[in-house]
């Protein structure tokens, strides 16, 4: 009269296994779900009942209790369902012994008995597959992308009554179609087509695309700020272009993060780095992640491993920009929530765009008053600023000034220059130069012979923090990289500081 | 700015001067203008005559006269009031409390000339050095949304007229106003201050610390009655003491439309030789300057020319100390053609490497021939 089948439920991006326990007993006919279901869960009471019924099968007249175990985590949304049913089936033995040992089931149930799709199946499938579960049942539409784990084995769903056949070995298991979507689809990961993109587009601004090299080589965060319509936005979207693609590892991360959070998906790995660019309307909780109810995760969880771009930087809300300045440091985020405290990853680059001042010109035919200045700059916090170590001013091409590489040429040199970082720090938790930590900075980023005198009139400036003379060095560094030179020169301080201006 | 008792070291004030509170109380009437305050001066034979005219129907008289019937029950009702303030002994008291001191115009010491046709007739002043007002007077205005550039013409101007012993008289504003100020106090010299409020309030709020030092050493002065806080249409009336109180005027950076330029019409209309900066014909803030120029203002090309306007020798310009920008500074620094460039600018003008141009740029900087502010590379 017992029967547990083994699912899972999301926290946050990152799926926890629960188990399913149904338990038949004679009494009145009830039918209870207890250990902590959100109200998605117990709404599937109905669900699950007529999903039974429309199948044809038997619903036991009888006092039916459903326990999620563990009791103290809250469960979410409908991905139990599939496996409340086949509990209720099997506590009424219309399943035969020991066909679910070791499988999990994850889907969400229609009135008719249909199987329908589950967000964060990977995610799930991942945990479960860490859990010790060799096989998984999961619905149809979501077969590709838990075949994506690897290691356990997938069986697809279609109905409740077709499963149980399939259970009994009545009927063979469906078969689902390869992923049909381009190998990189555009939309999946909200990102421009990268045949319409590209750095030879941009007219001139060396400066400003050297910047643009070294933020995509050391995962330097970039401000670009000029005048409208001078090409920042049209450089910062070009970002993408020229950074490598993700490793596996990071893929799978990425597809994770997306499938838990509804990004639409193709069933297929996430290769290219994620581009989010929220609007300057959004919300400190559609940033940073939370929001009232479940916590979602926010822009900053979606861009992680990739571009999290901020166009119109001081036109967002200041509470907002100042929400960003933990998870930039901390390269992740944490949510408290009544009960549960989550950790959503958000190790994104920050690319953003603004103008100089209310007119936009900011330089000798700039009308503001210092007072506007002021104000306008304001609304951009200095620690939040200081978090760019790259900060570059950019105005109108000049008018003879021609298209530039292309980021194919580009993205090699950057690669190049990842993989040199990636040797150097194989024995640290990081692996970019933006990333070093301050103590190490001296012993890992040291300085060539001609350097220390440049060195030494950076930290006598008064206008420049220890932290931002940091900052500098690290950047030196990454224009080493990309220069292949063992020791920071005085050329590479030079250039890092000159690209850290006092913008907006 | 304690009353006399506020400190031993200070000499003892004198007893008040009938006339003095007269005017002063006159000033602080409600809704006075200074054609107001002129007309009841005027008919009442001097502060004294007038204060006691109140009473006898000199206010409706003033107020009243050629007024259409529309307005005829405000005005009485203005006219009561004034009646009404005059009797109080609230004026005598702020002016002991406050050290106030209190220019009447037609009395010894009364700092502009008296044939100026719309002269104050009463100008309330404090501050710990009034002798500012014995040395020769050069005002400089300038507009509120200066150029980094302008902000230190400004303040070389105002350190170059301390040196020479010259009284800088300003409006205390932002932007020019405030930069030459700081310069002469900087270099210890004295200043005078005339704002278009009453003298106990400090706007802009955030040249606090620049009114301080102002009243140290200088004058703050107004002819605006105690409590009065700044009004738009003041700050035009304003400018033409400013104008009034100066030898010479001149402008540091004007858009073509603003307060700087009214003062420049003053001056010009009070007979004061005008001199303004010359400045980039697409600078905004210099739009002004050059339209005077245009106009036949005299060109500043160094403040030594101030001096000499003034009637007082210069101190000679000094030779540039500067060393010469060589190879890539020079080109560079030609590349920006006099205005403001950003980096990657000088990049594409010069041909140079980026990190060839941010090396000349660091040279320049130290050594004086650009600066870089907003993220762009003024030259110098």
């Amino acid at each position: 009269m017992l029967a547990a089948v083994r699912s899972a439920t999301l926290i946050g991006v990152d799926g926890q296994p629960v188990t399913v326990e149904v338990h038949v007993s004679s009494g009145l006919p009830a039918y209870q779900v207890v250990g902590l279901p959100d109200a998605a869960v117990r709404e599937s009471r109905e669900r699950v009942r007529a999903a039974v019924l429309s199948s044809g099968l038997e619903w036991p007249q009888r006092r039916i209790t459903v326990n999620l175990a563990p009791g103290g985590v809250r469960k979410t949304g409908s991905g139990l369902e599939l496996a409340v049913a086949l509990g209720v089936l099997g506590a009424n033995d219309a399943l035969p012994a020991g066909v679910l040992d070791g499988v999990a089931v994850l889907g969400e149930l229609g009135l008719d008995g249909s199987v329908r799709p589950v967000p964060g199946t990977l995610a799930l499938v991942d945990a479960l597959a860490r859990a010790g579960v060799t096989a998984v049942v999961v619905p149809l539409a979501n077969a590709c992308e838990a075949e994506l784990v690897g290691d356990v084995r997938v069986r697809a769903a279609r109905t409740l009554g077709e499963l149980r056949a399939c259970l009994k070995g009545e009927e063979p298991w469906p078969d689902w179609d390869p992923p049909v979507a381009p190998p990189d689809d555009a939309a999946a990961v909200g990102m421009l087509d990268d045949e319409m993109v590209d750095l030879a587009d941009v007219r001139g601004l060396p400066f400003a695309r050297q910047a643009l090299e070294v933020a995509a080589s050391g995962g330097h965060h970039v401000l670009f700020c000029g005048p409208p319509g001078t090409g920042k936005t049209m450089l910062a979207r070009r970002l993408g272009t020229i950074l490598p693609p993700l490793s596996h590892p990071e893929a799978l991360e990425v597809t994770r993060i997306h499938s838990a959070a509804g990004v639409p998906m193709s069933g297929q790995l996430v290769r290219r780095r994620p581009f989010r660019a929220p609007h300057h309307t959004a919300s400190t909780a559609a940033l940073v992640g939370g929001g009232s109810g479940r916590a979602r995760p926010g822009e900053i969880t979606l861009a992680h491993r990739g571009i999290l771009f901020l166009d119109e930087l001081g036109e967002f809300a200041p509470t907002a920009l100042d929400a960003l300045r933990q998870p930039l440091e901390e390269r992740a985020v944490r949510i408290s929530r009544q009960g549960v405290s989550l950790t959503f990853p958000a190790a994104f680059q920050l690319v953003a765009c603004s103008n100089p001042c209310p007119c936009g010109s900011g330089g000798n035919e700039c009308r503001c008053s210092d007072v506007q200045r002021e104000r306008y700059r304001r609304r951009l916090s200095a620690p939040l600023l200081d978090r760019f170590d790259l900060r570059v001013r950019v105005d109108a091409p000049e008018s003879d000034d021609e298209g530039g590489e292309p980021s194919a040429e580009v993205a090699a040199r950057v690669a190049v220059a990842y993989e040199r970082q990636h040797a150097r720090y194989a024995d640290w938790p990081w692996s970019q130069n933006a990333h070093v930590a301050a103590g190490a900075v001296p012993r890992l980023l040291p300085l060539g012979p001609d350097a220390d005198a440049v060195w030494r009139e950076l930290i006598a400036d008064r206008q420049l923090t220890g932290r931002g003379a940091t900052r500098i060095r690290r950047v030196a560094r990454t224009l080493a990289d990309l220069d292949d030179s063992a020791g920071i020169t005085a050329a590479h301080l030079e250039t890092a500081a000159g690209m850290r201006g006092d913008v907006p | 700015m304690s009353g006399p008792q506020g400190g031993s070291d200070r000499p003892v004030a004198p007893p008040l001067d009938p006339v003095e509170v007269a005017a002063a109380t006159l000033a602080s009437l409600p809704d006075m203008t200074h054609p107001r305050l002129r007309a009841l001066v005027a008919r009442g034979g001097g502060p004294v005559g007038a204060l006691a005219g109140l009473e006898r129907g000199l206010a409706s008289a003033v107020l009243c006269e050629g007024t259409p019937p529309a307005e005829l029950a405000a005005r009485q009702s203005l006219a009561r009031a004034w009646q009404m303030a005059a009797r109080g002994d609230r004026i005598p008291r702020t002016l002991v409390s406050r050290g106030t001191r209190v220019y009447v115009a037609g009395r010894p010491g009364y700092p502009l000339d008296e044939d100026l046709p719309d002269r104050p007739e009463v100008l309330l002043a404090e501050g710990d050095r009034p002798d500012a007002l014995d040395r020769p007077r050069v005002g400089v205005v300038g507009t509120r949304a200066a150029t980094p550039n302008g902000l230190d013409d400004a303040r070389e101007l105002g350190a170059a007229m301390a040196r020479a012993g010259v009284t800088v008289v300003s409006g205390l504003a932002i932007g020019i106003d405030g930069a030459v100020h700081e310069g002469a106090l900087d270099a210890g010299g004295s200043v005078i201050g005339v704002v278009a409020t009453g003298l106990d309030v400090v706007y802009p709020r955030r040249h606090r610390i620049l009114f301080d030092r102002v009243r140290a050493s200088g004058l703050v002065m107004s002819e605006l009655a105690y409590g009065m806080q700044p009004r738009q249409y003041a700050f035009p009336v304003r400018n033409r003491i400013i104008a009034g109180l100066s030898q010479v005027a001149v402008v540091v950076e004007a858009t073509l439309k603003g307060g700087a330029r009214i003062t420049a019409e003053h001056a010009i209309d009070y007979g004061r030789t005008v001199l303004a900066y010359p400045g980039s014909r697409r600078n905004p803030a210099s739009a002004g300057t050059n339209q005077l120029i245009y106009d036949g203002a005299t060109v500043v090309l160094d403040p030594d020319d101030v001096l000499v306007a003034l009637g007082i020798a210069g101190t000679g310009a000094r030779p540039d100390q500067r060393a010469l920008p060589l190879g890539d500074q020079a080109a560079v620094l030609e590349a920006c053609h006099g205005e403001p460039a950003t980096l990657d600018q000088l990049a594409s003008r010069t041909r140079l490497t980026p990190s060839s141009v941010v090396s000349a740029v660091r040279v320049l900087e130290r050594d004086g021939w650009m600066e870089r502010s907003r993220g762009l590379c003024w030259p110098r």
